[in-house]
Parts: C-alpha cells; sequence; structure tokens
C-alpha cells in the first residue's frame, strides 16, 4: 500500500500538517483548532449542511464548509475572523427562527443541546429576524424514543446514522423548502414503522431535543451526570455501553464510542430494555411459610436454604444457573457436585465447540459476501445484524440467508432461503453469487446444528471447495446466550432440555440460578412436565432479580444484583475477555450470584 | 459617599408586565439585598412591584412577556415613547416563549379551548366585554414591534445577569454578552 501523502496547511497563522484526503476540520481537529459544527460526526460520512463550520482559504473569495473540503496543501485557511463569526451568527438566526426551538421546556435544555451552546458561544442573545412559528406535529409512538419536529434543525445526522450505524434506513428527508422534514419510512409514525429497530442510535446522535428518549426526558442534564462504562450481557456479542447516573438513577444509556467491539453503536435490548421496561425486582430474600412466601433476613433464608440442602445427599443435589453468569462465577459453581447451565435450543452443540471468532466484528465489516446460516441476528444479536445489513447497504457485500423463520435480514438477500431447497439449479445459483467472494464470511447460529443446517453446510463446503480461486470463509459462531460459551468450557454442562435433566437424576434439593434474566427464569417453564418435576422437588431455591412464575413456585428466592450492579468480566463470541463494571449499588438486599453461591456453600 | 450619591440624579425606571409569568420581575427581586444598593441609584418609578400604573419620562424601561393582546401593544408602545433606553426582561419578550405557543393554532382554536372545550367548562362562554384586551391574532416578541437596546435573555433571566445588566448600563456602557453570563444553570 501506497502511505497517503503528507501536507502542510496554514490554519489561523500555524503551521498544520496532515495527510492527503482528510478534510480541513480533520486537520483543524487533530491541532487542536476549534471550528464550530453541527451536522458533523466524527464516525458518520461529513455532510456540509448547517454551514457552521465554514471558513476562508486565502486568496478564494468564498467561503467553504470545513467538513466537507479536502484540505489544500499548501494554502492558508481561517477560521475566526469578524464576517464568519456575522455568517455563523446569521446562520444560527435562520435556524432558531425556522422551528420552535423553546428551550425552557425542552428535553435538552440546559447544557444538553448543540443548538444551544453555538447560541450561546456565538453570544445570541436575541435574533434580529421574525421567527415563525410553524405548526409541526410530535410523534410519541414509538416505544422507546420520540421525535419532535419542532426541535428539528435538518442536521441529517439522525438520517446517516440509521443508514451507517444501523442500516435499516428508516429515516430519511421529504418535502422541500421549508416543509422539509425527518421522515420514518414513507411518511408514517415511529409506531407504525416495519423497518424501525429502536436501537435509538438516531437518539444518541440528534443534536436537539428533536429525537430524544422517552425514559430519559428530564431526568437530569446528562452533563451534569456521573458516567460509567461497562458491558451489554444481554447476549454474547458484548457491547460496549456508556450509562449516565444521577442519585443512584439511570438517566441515559448510550453506546461507547471506544468499545472495539461496537464501535458506539447498540440495540434496544442494550440501550432500552435493560431499564426503560417495567420489571418487578425482588429486593429482600423470601422464604415460603403456610404456603405463602415471606420476607425474611438473609441469614434465616441462608440457614433454611443451608439446612435443606444438608438432608439431601449429593446425588439428590444440584444447581441449574443461567449462562448470564460472569466468568468468575465459574470456580465457585464447580464446587457444586451437579451443575447445568440451561441454554436454548439447539445450542449445546456449539457450547460443545467453543468457537470463538477472533475479530468477528471487522471481519463481517469487511466481508464482500455474508451467509448467515441458522441464526436470527435481527432478533438475538442486534449489533451484529446492524453490521451485516451496513456490510450489505453501505460496503455493498452479498448477503445469503438460509434460516427457517423468516427475518428482517431477508429483505436485503441476493438470496434467502427459508425453506432449504435440494434442487440443483438453486444450489448452482449459490455457487454463482459467491464465485468472486474475495474475502466471504459465514455467520452460524444454534440452528446450523440441525440435521437442516447441517446438510446445508455441507453442500456450502462444496461450493467453497469446488471454487477455482479465492479463499476459504471466515467462519464466525454466534450462540444466542450471553456468556454461554465460557461457562460450558469452565465445565458448566449446557442443557437445553431441562425435563429430562431433572428426570434423570430425582433431586431433592434444587437451586436455580436465574440471575437477572429478564423473565426471572421462568421460561423453563414453557418446556413440557418442567412445572410438575419441579413441584416434585422438596426444595427449590431461585436466586433471581425479578419476580415472574418461577419465583411463585420456588421455597426459598434469593435476591440477586442486575446488569448495572454486577461486576467482574465476561468473554464475548470474538473471545474478548470485557469488562462488567458496577454502575450502582444493588438495589435493596440483592446481592450478587457469586457471594450468594458462597455463602450457600458455607 | 452620601454627599455624592445625592450630588447625581437618580436614574428613572419603570418596568411593565406583558404576557408572562411574572417569573422575570420575580428574579429582579431575586436580586436581595443588592436591591437596597439599586435604590440608591435608581427611582423605580410605575412597575408591578410598585403598583403606579401612568409611566412617566424615565431613563430605562423594562419588559417582561410577550405582546398577546392590544392593551400589551399599548403598554410597550407608551413605554416606548417614555424610554431612553429600552430592556426585553427574559425570554417571552425576546422570543415569545411559552404564550407564542399558541402561534401555532388559530385564534378562534384557543378561545374555543381554553373557554369552551376546557374539561373542567360546563357551559363555556367567550368574554366579549369591552373592557376585556382583544387578543391579538399572533403573539409577538417585543423586538417586532418596537426598538429594543437590550436583550436579557432567559426563562427567567438570572438575578446575576439582571445585576450586570443594571450595572453596566448604569455606568453607561452597554452590556456585552458572552458564554458565561448568558449561559447559567
Amino acid at each position: 500500500m501506497i502511505a497517503p501523502k503528507k501536507i502542510t496547511l496554514t490554519i489561523d497563522g500555524r503551521k498544520c500538517e496532515g495527510q492527503d484526503g482528510q478534510t480541513i476540520l480533520q486537520i483543524a481537529q487533530a491541532n487542536g483548532i476549534s471550528i464550530p459544527t453541527l451536522c458533523y460526526l466524527k464516525h458518520l460520512s461529513p455532510w456540509g449542511g448547517c454551514r457552521m463550520c465554514i471558513v476562508q482559504i486565502a486568496g478564494s473569495p468564498k467561503v467553504v464548509p470545513a467538513c466537507s473540503t479536502p484540505a489544500p496543501d499548501g494554502k492558508e485557511i481561517i477560521t475566526q475572523n469578524e464576517s464568519l463569526q456575522k455568517l455563523r451568527r446569521s446562520t444560527l438566526e435562520l435556524l432558531f427562527s425556522e422551528r420552535n426551538h423553546i428551550c425552557p421546556f425542552c428535553v435538552m435544555n440546559k447544557g444538553d443541546c448543540e443548538l444551544q451552546q453555538q447560541g450561546y458561544r456565538h453570544g445570541l442573545d436575541a435574533i434580529s429576524i421574525p421567527y415563525l412559528y410553524p405548526a409541526w406535529p410530535v410523534d410519541l409512538s414509538g416505544k422507546y424514543l420520540a421525535l419532535d419536529h419542532n426541535r428539528c434543525i435538518l442536521c441529517t445526522r439522525c438520517v446517516r446514522t440509521c443508514e451507517e450505524m444501523e442500516g435499516t434506513h428508516t429515516l430519511d428527508i421529504s418535502n422541500r423548502g421549508a416543509k422539509n422534514r425527518v421522515v420514518v419510512d414513507l411518511g408514517v409514525t415511529f409506531g407504525a414503522s416495519d423497518t424501525c429497530t429502536s436501537c435509538g442510535a438516531c437518539v444518541a446522535a440528534c443534536p436537539t431535543g428533536a429525537l430524544f428518549d422517552k425514559a430519559a426526558a428530564f431526568r437530569g442534564k446528562l452533563g451534569t451526570c456521573q458516567t460509567v462504562r461497562t458491558t451489554c450481557n444481554e447476549c454474547p456479542v458484548g457491547c460496549g455501553l456508556l450509562v449516565y447516573t444521577k442519585e443512584n438513577r439511570i438517566v441515559e444509556v448510550f453506546g461507547d464510542f471506544d468499545s472495539p467491539v461496537s464501535q458506539g453503536h447498540l440495540c434496544a435490548r442494550g440501550r432500552y430494555e435493560t431499564w426503560a421496561e417495567p420489571r418487578r425486582r425482588i429486593l429482600q430474600p423470601l422464604v415460603r411459610k403456610h404456603g405463602k412466601l415471606e420476607p425474611v433476613t438473609w441469614d434465616e433464608a441462608l440457614k433454611v436454604v443451608r439446612q435443606a440442602a444438608k438432608k439431601a445427599t449429593a446425588a439428590q443435589k444440584a444447581v441449574l444457573v443461567s449462562p448470564r453468569l460472569s466468568n468468575e462465577t465459574v470456580a465457585t459453581l464447580k464446587k457444586f457436585e451437579r451443575i447445568g447451565m440451561f441454554v436454548a435450543s439447539n445450542e449445546a452443540a456449539l457450547c460443545a465447540n467453543n468457537d470463538r471468532s477472533p475479530d468477528a466484528m471487522a471481519k463481517l465489516h469487511d466481508a464482500d459476501a455474508i451467509i448467515v446460516l441458522g441464526a436470527q441476528p435481527s432478533q438475538a444479536q442486534g449489533v451484529v445484524a446492524a453490521k451485516i445489513r451496513t456490510t450489505v447497504r453501505v460496503r455493498k457485500a452479498k448477503l445469503l440467508v438460509f434460516h427457517t423463520r423468516k427475518s428482517d435480514l431477508d429483505r436485503y438477500a441476493t438470496i434467502c432461503a427459508n425453506v432449504v431447497s435440494l434442487e440443483r439449479k438453486f444450489w448452482s445459483r449459490v455457487g454463482e453469487e459467491l464465485k468472486d467472494a474475495r474475502r466471504p464470511v459465514l455467520v452460524y447460529g444454534p440452528e446450523a446444528m440441525t440435521p437442516i443446517g447441517v446438510a446445508v453446510l455441507e453442500r456450502l463446503v462444496k461450493i467453497f471447495e469446488t471454487r477455482n480461486a479465492g479463499p476459504a470463509p471466515a467462519l464466525i459462531a454466534l450462540p444466542t446466550s450471553p456468556n454461554s460459551l465460557t461457562l460450558a468450557a469452565g465445565g458448566i454442562e449446557p442443557i437445553e432440555e431441562v425435563g429430562p435433566w431433572l428426570d434423570a437424576k430425582p433431586l431433592k434439593f434444587l437451586q436455580i440460578v436465574a440471575s437477572d434474566e429478564p423473565d426471572g427464569g421462568a421460561r423453563l417453564l414453557d418446556e413440557k412436565y418442567v412445572r410438575a418435576l419441579l413441584e416434585e422437588i422438596e426444595c427449590v431455591v431461585v436466586q433471581a432479580a425479578y419476580e415472574s412464575r418461577l419465583t411463585g413456585l420456588a421455597r426459598v428466592v434469593l435476591p440477586a444484583t442486575i446488569w448495572c450492579e454486577k461486576k467482574g468480566t465476561v468473554t464475548n463470541f470474538e473471545g474478548r475477555e470485557l469488562p462488567l463494571q458496577a454502575v450502582l449499588p444493588p438495589r435493596g438486599e440483592a446481592r450478587p450470584d457469586r457471594e450468594i453461591l458462597e455463602a450457600v456453600l458455607k | 459617599m452620601k454627599a455624592t450619591m445625592s450630588d447625581k440624579p437618580k436614574v428613572k425606571v419603570a418596568t411593565v408586565w406583558l404576557g408572562g409569568c411574572s417569573g422575570c420581575h420575580m428574579s429582579f427581586l431575586d436580586l436581595d439585598e443588592r436591591l437596597v444598593e439599586l435604590v440608591k441609584l435608581v427611582d423605580i418609578t410605575a412597575s408591578p412591584i410598585t403598583d403606579v400604573k401612568e409611566i412617566p419620562d424615565v431613563d430605562v424601561g423594562i419588559v417582561e412577556g410577550a405582546v398577546c393582546n392590544d392593551e400589551n401593544e399599548h403598554v410597550l408602545r407608551t413605554l416606548r415613547a417614555h424610554c431612553k433606553v429600552l430592556i426585553a426582561l427574559g425570554d417571552c419578550a425576546i422570543t415569545g416563549n411559552i404564550p407564542a405557543l399558541r402561534n401555532q393554532f388559530k385564534l378562534e382554536e384557543v378561545v374555543a379551548r381554553g373557554f369552551v372545550e376546557t374539561e373542567s367548562t360546563q357551559v363555556g362562554d367567550i368574554p366579549a366585554a369591552p373592557v376585556v384586551p382583544a387578543l391579538l391574532n399572533r403573539v409577538r416578541p417585543i423586538q417586532e414591534l418596537v426598538k429594543v437596546d437590550v436583550h436579557i435573555p432567559g426563562c427567567p433571566p438570572d438575578a446575576d445577569t439582571i445585576w450586570f445588566a443594571l450595572t453596566e448600563l448604569l455606568a453607561g456602557r452597554m452590556p456585552k454578552w458572552t458564554e458565561k453570563n448568558l449561559c447559567y444553570d
């Protein structure tokens, strides 16, 4: 590769070095020179629409936007003078007059709004043109996010985010002139959109109060919040979270742009479901007395648990855990005689292989053909789905989807087989599509382990083997449960069907560690016979954060901490060890899973 | 000190309260002990605080609120005619702010919603007596009607900001806003 040419230019009298192809803004920022911006965001393609970053190139009569103008070698750039200041101020006046930017009751008031900050920065005490006071609607129909057109400055940061980060292109701009507006799909509300995934990346990108989180609105100014970086533990991707808190409450969750995995992006599960969904926390230990769960002290609850455990022989005791537990719990779990981990269907084989896919996200980013086999990233690993969509839509890779169930990825696929065909014609078409792939990637999920999945896999292997040239595809295993691979590698047996496992050795004591499973572990009861089998066990202890049908049939319920109260590490599907940081102190009397398990063992 | 004070004639000030919530006047009263210092230098004539209604010739006129009805407009124009320096105090006077929210609707819709369709109203009646000021079709910030010399933004402006503007004017300077004294919270 040829190294880019070095260029030198003078910005505000200072000699600045950069590379050919960099914009004026990039070189200025790298040299600590601040130019006001509104529509610019570092991780998005430049737009040059707001005209706040205008600068002068000496010798040229025009002003140019610094964010989208390639830096001219050897030239002199002026970023600050009276006429530029005047032009920027006029731009702000136009923006303020165009819609209803009434700060006193805006969700972004007092510091979070970039438009307001620019107003302060440019000494804007009043504007010299009349306000238009247009009538714009507010769309509150979205589950988590809301769109207030009154606050919109049409910077298109949301539109570019939707296209370049989430890859759904739900948002765009419609109409012309003063009627220009952000539009959802072809003019529907967020609630009616069938492409919006509620990832919330647009909210994080919005410089004003136009796009905001309903749950975060008026909870406090982000500038005065504490921030903690932690890892999302809802799926095996392990995205970086930047959590804003105030007075021991979560105010907002944004993606962490320093995360090597997600680079600032999140899905609805990681960004909203963990804190914006109403869930009933268990706040103190409960013991069943006369058929009813009664609150007790930790000492009393642990005494009941230990006594019940003592009464049972080693063979009659078992622990059944959630795959959400941290790496640090493995050693503690191994002290128990019989341990199982409940995983999703067909996931046990994936766990057994312990296939890690180093740099999977980077490989997906650079791929020119992506094959998705037996995985549902749109539902289970949203950020992987976003990566696939952007690679296909923005970077024009081919997408082939083999899955028995429909997903939103189907619409972006060149070949999509919901029903696997055995026809030779079909497979020769697949072969044709993959013929020229130079950086193919095969993403496979739990259902690749089913007989149908294996049959498709064999066909694909054959296609790649008989290809004349080109490398074999990079393989990316995509489990659905958060830390299942690590726990399985640590010797915890993955169990797809709990019923037979319980029935194999009749138990007297069972501790179910549901941790912060959103459903409290209740999905175990969806399996046939499990309820009846659990009812036969003398003592069922449920260690969980949330109330559920499962806690309803426990003899003892022990309150566990949730994602934002946990400390430790998890290992993601790429094999990266990622930190879990405690964002808040445990609520009520909740304790960390490991601490509870240790106490039970005593 | 006292001798020099009485040498200098006091600066005459009038304040008016148009379409606003009086929060800006409250913020003015938040000058607290500085009010004692202020009245040594200025004479507050007509004002909602003094309850003097007739506006005499003054040096400084201070306006809170937007122009919502014909009386607001009359008061504003009278003050402008009687003062040398006019100050727009707070966001309603400067941007229209909350009162201007009704600009998104037709006037008939607004009065119907307020006097007839309100959930707590059984038999509604739109006031029509000639003594009730007539609402303007559109709420306007004051600089759309008269020349404004100084803007003190904020909802409401901080007492410190008001103090800064007044002391600058008393010192014979026009207040120059910087990021620091515009952004207060």
